[in-house]
């Protein structure tokens, strides 16, 4: 069930009606039951390992809970992130590691190939596996209590907004929110609502209307002209953006209809004066998992300038194979660790100033360069292969001679292109519900309006799935 | 309390409001656009001519042509000729079944002049690979527009996918489980449980040349002769039947006469490529095709072997894609058993 379908539209309402009907102490059996039941939607069998994961996570955290010193703690502590990081490997990195294997056993003259699965990777598990590790790991450093009540346990592991792909939420800001009881309030209403309402129009309007110029150019780069294959980059930067950023709303929103809050998971992160602060402003819950589950535990910067280099090296590589089972998620991740490691020492050289004015000069030449580097760097999370992100790079700075065909972008995209960059522009450093809050009502409604027109009479229709749902 | 209820339903205007102005702004401004953008059926009903009398719907085997072929004409329009006195006009709709023609003719006005509907039955269409096609998807989003009387509703479901959508994968799965699951039954001893075991057998064993050698290219086209008629239709569980039980009632409501035509196979390169059990099979459907609809009362034109091997345009692949004699040959039968049953008609 697709944020963007029908089914949500439906789903949506009758969750939230019902859930402010029954008690307060009955609502979380009602959310886990819509919870589960939007997963299965997806594939039934899924709900397995969902349930395998909540179980073996409430078990250990327990367990964890009962014993005092970390010693007798981290035996528990190795079969939770065994299973979680097992259940990872098996579904989304088994079949490419068998494929390796192969090509090392050919290269070596071994005549035996392994078999491929071709499993089929279970939606959300990327999101869900890691809230579960960071839960253990907090109990493991004496950060959180267990949860004794299985129910409010498994409801933090599969909350329906934030399931399929973030924010990935950390249990003591989630679960104690399951608990109280929330009455229904209008701010709440309307925020959501409004979040819900720029959500889609991002995501179905502008991500959507988007990626098929990217897929025609990423298809054959070779027959575009180079400026066609500069546009169709940048789109992808803006249309991966819109994409996520879209589901991010909508999952906050929904969230906050039912009075539950998620934490952020953008803030303009093109607009980032260095890839430093556009990894704190670019899936923050993501980057922040990292940093507090890698990067801290590794020495973060409070350690020698060798050790900082490689902490910072694992955690992007890291991050990179998070997204996929791919070389390209691999060299992905390992540019951001070159060009942030870069970045650091030559701040140090010119002794960058800190603090620069929002929307200065210094400021839009540096979001510029880092807008760019972003947008270089993306050609290999896109590129299927490490030889098409070479295609692409190559049709980029060569083909100036090319006219095979060329990209017609009709007048409403461009226009809704340029609506969503001008938005975020206004939106730095604030969210789309609190800033139309104070706009006047005229004003207010004449936005709803045309982002209602915009999302029926204006949605992509041919590709809609949200991008990160993939991993 | 007051001045809450007063808000509410200040907010509740407004949201009416705008919806009337924004259904008011597409009506008038891009729904036509979006008709010839994302649904060209509704064109394709308002083209039909108010002097039809006979309305052939059908998918691409109307209109498919041979490169050389001199008579460039439609079966459609073969059967016009064949039936002077009685204007015949095609609604045609490439990839079509019985579920997307259900919607095609619902969506006739009530003012329409048509007497008589006769239907394509295609027995493929009845397979398991063409019941989860992976152009269901698109042919789904295509019938989204005649879906309710309002503009907007129907912009609405479209923009958020109001229809069924499976993925490639998910259909490919759905067909290859339904070649393993149902079973073959034959009135002897047939060494093959269902379809992928034949397949699989097929592509194993191959089409031999005279030297003993294996024709790669005929071993692929006699695997998908076994995957597109390799099957036996259950008139409880195949949606085509469901389907055209609907049709018939919506028949019955609107007053016209309905012949089912029973579209020719290949059944001469199925015979030499797999051999007599695979027309065994065909043969099978047809009769319970031409038996279940017969008690139903609708005229069935058996065109079954109505077409030689020669005549048709695709030697490579299964379709009911036929050469200008071929075309000709199905409408003429299709006429003469109209004009065999006239009394009916009357």
């Amino acid at each position: 069930m697709l944020f963007n379908t029908i089914d949500f539209v439906i789903f949506l309402p009758i969750v939230v009606v019902f859930y402010y009907v029954i008690p307060g102490k009955f609502r979380w059996i009602f959310l886990l039951i819509a919870s589960y039941y939007f997963y299965m939607s997806w594939n039934v069998q899924y709900i397995y390992l969902i349930l395998f994961s909540t179980i073996v996570d409430y078990l250990v955290g327990l367990r964890m809970g009962n014993l005092s010193s970390k010693k007798a703690k981290l035996p528990w502590l190795i079969i939770s992130i065994t299973m979680n990081l097992g259940l990872l490997f098996t579904f989304k990195y088994l079949d490419f590691a068998t494929e390796n294997l192969n090509i090392i056993f050919n290269q070596i003259g071994i005549n035996k190939q392994l078999p491929i699965f071709h499993l089929l990777l279970p939606v959300g598990i990327s999101f869900y596996t890691f809230q579960t590790l960071s839960y253990a790991v907090d109990i493991y450093n004496n950060r959180i209590k267990p949860e004794k009540h299985f129910g409010y346990f498994a409801l933090y592991v599969s909350f329906f907004p934030q399931l399929v792909a973030g924010p990935i939420e950390r249990f003591d800001k989630l679960n104690p929110q399951f608990k109280q009881k929330t009455n229904f309030t209008y701010q709440n209403f309307a925020n959501g609502g409004r979040l819900i309402l720029y959500g889609l129009f991002i995501k179905m309007v502008v991500a959507d209307n988007i990626s098929g110029f990217v897929d025609s150019v990423y298809l054959t780069p070779q027959l575009y002209h180079a400026v066609d294959v500069w546009k169709a980059m940048i789109f992808y930067s803006f249309q991966i953006y819109s994409d996520f950023y879209g589901y991010s709303l909508i999952a906050i929103g929904s969230a906050m209809l039912l009075g539950i809050y998620l934490m952020d998971n953008f803030k303009t992160p093109y607009l980032a004066k260095n890839i430093a602060e556009f990894w704190q402003r670019w899936h923050i819950s993501l980057s922040t998992w990292f940093r507090d589950y890698v990067y801290f535990p590794l020495g973060g910067n409070k350690t020698t300038t060798s050790f900082w280099l490689r902490n910072i090296i694992i955690v992007f590589v890291l991050s990179g194979i998070w997204h996929g089972a791919n070389w390209t998620f691999f060299i992905w991740g390992a540019l951001y660790a070159i060009i942030y490691i870069l970045e650091k020492i030559f701040a140090k050289y010119i002794k960058a100033k800190d603090r620069v004015s929002p929307f200065s000069i210094t400021h839009l030449l540096l979001a510029l360069k880092t807008f760019v580097l972003v947008t270089l760097v993306w050609v290999f999370f896109r590129s299927p292969s490490f030889s098409d992100a070479l295609e692409i790079l190559k049709a980029a700075f060569r083909n100036w001679g090319v006219f095979e065909k060329t990209l017609t972008i009709p007048l409403s995209t461009t226009v809704f292109f340029g609506l969503f960059i001008l938005s975020d522009i206004l939106l730095y450093n604030n969210r789309f519900d609190k800033w139309i809050d104070k706009k006047p009502y005229v004003m207010r409604w004449s936005i709803y309006g045309l982002l209602l027109f915009s999302i029926i009479v204006f949605a992509g229709v041919e590709n809609f799935p949200f991008i990160y749902f993939q991993f | 309390m007051r001045l809450i209820v007063q808000n509410i339903i200040y907010r509740i205007l407004t949201f009416t409001l705008l919806l009337f102005l924004i259904n008011y702004v597409y009506v008038h401004f891009f729904y036509d656009k979006d008709l010839a953008k994302h649904s060209d059926l509704i064109a394709i009903i308002d083209k039909i001519p108010d002097s039809t009398d006979i309305l052939y719907v059908a998918e691409s085997s109307n209109t498919a042509l041979a490169e050389d072929d001199i008579d460039r004409r439609t079966i459609a329009e073969f059967l016009d000729e064949a039936l002077p006195g009685q204007k015949v006009n095609d609604l045609t709709k490439p990839a079509a079944h019985a579920g997307i023609y259900k919607v095609l003719l619902s969506a006739i006005p009530e003012t329409s002049n048509i007497k008589t509907i006769v239907l394509t039955l295609n027995l493929r269409s009845f397979n398991a690979q063409w019941i989860h096609s992976s152009l269901e998807t698109s042919l789904q989003k295509s019938l989204v527009f005649l879906k309710t009387e309002s503009p907007l509703l129907n912009r609405f479901l479209l923009s958020f996918k109001g229809y069924p959508i499976k993925s490639e994968r998910e259909q490919e799965a759905a067909f290859k489980a339904k070649w393993l699951a149902d079973p073959l039954q034959f009135p002897y001893n047939f060494e093959h449980q269902n379809v992928s075991e034949w397949d699989y057998w097929m592509a194993i064993n191959g089409v031999k040349n005279d030297d003993g050698t294996t024709n790669q290219a005929l071993t692929e086209l006699a695997c998908h002769y076994i995957k597109g008629y390799g099957f036996q239709i259950d008139t409880l569980t195949n949606p085509r039947i469901s389907d055209f039980n609907e049709i018939i009632q919506l028949c019955r409501e609107r007053n016209w006469h309905l012949v089912l035509n029973l579209l020719a196979e290949n059944v001469e390169k199925a015979e030499i490529l797999v051999g007599s059990d695979l027309t065994y099979l065909m043969d099978y459907n047809r009769d319970l095709l031409v038996a279940y609809y017969s008690r139903k009362g609708v005229l069935v034109v058996d065109n079954l072997e109505t077409v030689p091997d020669k005549y048709f345009i695709d030697q490579n692949w299964t379709t009911e894609h036929y050469s200008d004699a071929g075309r000709k040959a199905v409408a003429e039968k299709v006429a003469s058993v109209i004009e065999q049953n006239a009394k009916l008609f009357k």
